[in-house]
C-alpha cells in the first residue's frame, strides 16, 4: 500500500517535531509505522507509510504532526496514541474577524491570569489546550472534546468565565449521572 | 425503484465473472495434473475503489469499481450499532467494513483503493476514529490494498461556519 500526505507546520515548530538528535521524529516513526521528511526551509512534513497494512497509522501520524505543529509539546501530542483521543483545531478568526488586537484580547481570555482559565478548562473537561498564533488546540476524547470546543468558543464570542464553568460542572454531574445508570441500558460492547 | 433497478444492473455481472473463472480454471487444468485439490482460487486480480467518509457522528463505507460509478457494496456505522453515539465508533466502522467485505468477495473483487473522507469544508479536517478501523477490517479481510488517499475537501477561501455571528447558544 502506498501513502503520501504533505502537511505545512510553522518554521519554529520545525526544531520540536525533530526534536533532540531526531528522538521525537524517530519516535513518531516507530509508533505509527511511517517516514517523515520534513524541510526545514519551508516547513513542509511528508508522511509516508511503509508496507504493512495492519500496523500502519497514517492518520494518527498526521493528527500529532499537526498537534505539534499547532504547539503541544510533544509527550501531549503523542497522548494522541491513547484510547481514542482526536485533535480539534480552532481558528480564533471566527470570532475576531481579521483585527489582530481582538485576536490578542481573545487568546488572554482564553488563557486568563496566568494560566488560570486554560487550567480551569483543562480540568473540568479532562483535554488538553493549546493557544498557538491564531489557533486554538484541543486533544481528548470525542464527546470530552465537544465539551471543550462549546466552552472555548462561548468565551472567545464573549461569555463570563464563570458562566462557562458552570456549565461545565453541570455537564460533568450529567455525565456521572448516565454511568451510575443500569448497565442494562448501555451498550456493553463499546 | 432504485432497488429493482440496482438489482437489474447487478444480474449481467456475476455471469461475466463465472465465465471468466471457469475459463481461467479450466486453462489452469490443463496446464496442471487433474489429481491435485486446489485450496486457492486464483482469478484475475479485480480491484476497485472504497471510499471511507468518516465523521465524528458515523462512518459510512461505500466500495465501487474503478470508475466509481457502479456501486459494489454499502454499509455504514449506524446500521450495526443502536445508541447514536457509538455509530462512529470504531467497533461500528469494523461490522460495516465486515459487511461490505462479505458482499465485495462474492462479486470477485481481490483489492481496493481507498479514498478517506473527513467533513471537510467549513468542519473537521482530520478523519474521525472509524476510519483507521475499517482500513484494518479490509485489510485483515482478505483484500489488497492499494493506494490510500485523503480526499477530503479542503477550500481554499471559506463560506461561514453556521451559527450566526452570536455563536452556537446551548
Amino acid at each position: 500500500m502506498i501513502f503520501e500526505k504533505l502537511i505545512r507546520i510553522p518554521n519554529d515548530r520545525i526544531a520540536v517535531l525533530i526534536g533532540k538528535s531526531g528522538s521525537v521524529k524517530s519516535k513518531i516513526e516507530q509508533i505509527c509505522f511511517v517516514t517523515l521528511d520534513i524541510d526545514g526551509d519551508t516547513g513542509e512534513v511528508l508522511i509516508k507509510s511503509t508496507d504493512d497494512v495492519e500496523k500502519v497509522e497514517p492518520f494518527k501520524a498526521m493528527e500529532i504532526v499537526t498537534a505539534i505543529g499547532r504547539g503541544f509539546s510533544p509527550e501531549n501530542a503523542l497522548t494522541l496514541i491513547n484510547g481514542e483521543n482526536t485533535l480539534h483545531v480552532i481558528n480564533l478568526n471566527e470570532f475576531a474577524g481579521k483585527s489582530s488586537a481582538n485576536i490578542e484580547r481573545i487568546k488572554g481570555r482564553l488563557i486568563g491570569e496566568s494560566g488560570k482559565a486554560r487550567r480551569n478548562m483543562e480540568n473540568l473537561t479532562g483535554t488538553l489546550i493549546s493557544i498557538y498564533g491564531k489557533t486554538v488546540s484541543i486533544i481528548g476524547e470525542p464527546n470530552k472534546l465537544r465539551l471543550a470546543v462549546d466552552a472555548i468558543s462561548s468565551i472567545s464570542s464573549g461569555s463570563m468565565h464563570g458562566a462557562v464553568y458552570t456549565k461545565l460542572e453541570a455537564a460533568n454531574r450529567r455525565g456521572k449521572q448516565e454511568k451510575m445508570k443500569l448497565w442494562e441500558d448501555q451498550n456493553v460492547f463499546d | 425503484m432504485s432497488e429493482t433497478e440496482a438489482k437489474i444492473e447487478e444480474k449481467p455481472a456475476p455471469v461475466e465473472e463465472i465465465q471468466a473463472e471457469s475459463v481461467a480454471e479450466e486453462t489452469k487444468y490443463d496446464v496442471k495434473a487433474k489429481g491435485e485439490p486446489e485450496t486457492k482460487k486464483e482469478g484475475p486480480a479485480k480491484w476497485g475503489i472504497a471510499h471511507i467518509y468518516s465523521s465524528y457522528n458515523n462512518t459510512i463505507i461505500h466500495m465501487t469499481d474503478l470508475t466509481g460509478a457502479e456501486t459494489v457494496a454499502l454499509s455504514s456505522g449506524g446500521v450495526h450499532v443502536n445508541a447514536d453515539r457509538y455509530e462512529s465508533s470504531p467497533f461500528a466502522a469494523m461490522k460495516a467494513a465486515n459487511t461490505v467485505i462479505e458482499s465485495a468477495k462474492t462479486k470477485g473483487f481481490t483489492g481496493f483503493h481507498i479514498r478517506v473522507r473527513a467533513v471537510g469544508g467549513v468542519g473537521s479536517r482530520v478523519p474521525g476514529p472509524g476510519a483507521q478501523a475499517a482500513i484494518r477490517a479490509l485489510a485483515r479481510g482478505g483484500f489488497k490494498i492499494g493506494r490510500i488517499d485523503d480526499v477530503t475537501p479542503i477550500p481554499h477561501d471559506t463560506t461561514r461556519k453556521k451559527g450566526g455571528k452570536r455563536g452556537r447558544r446551548v
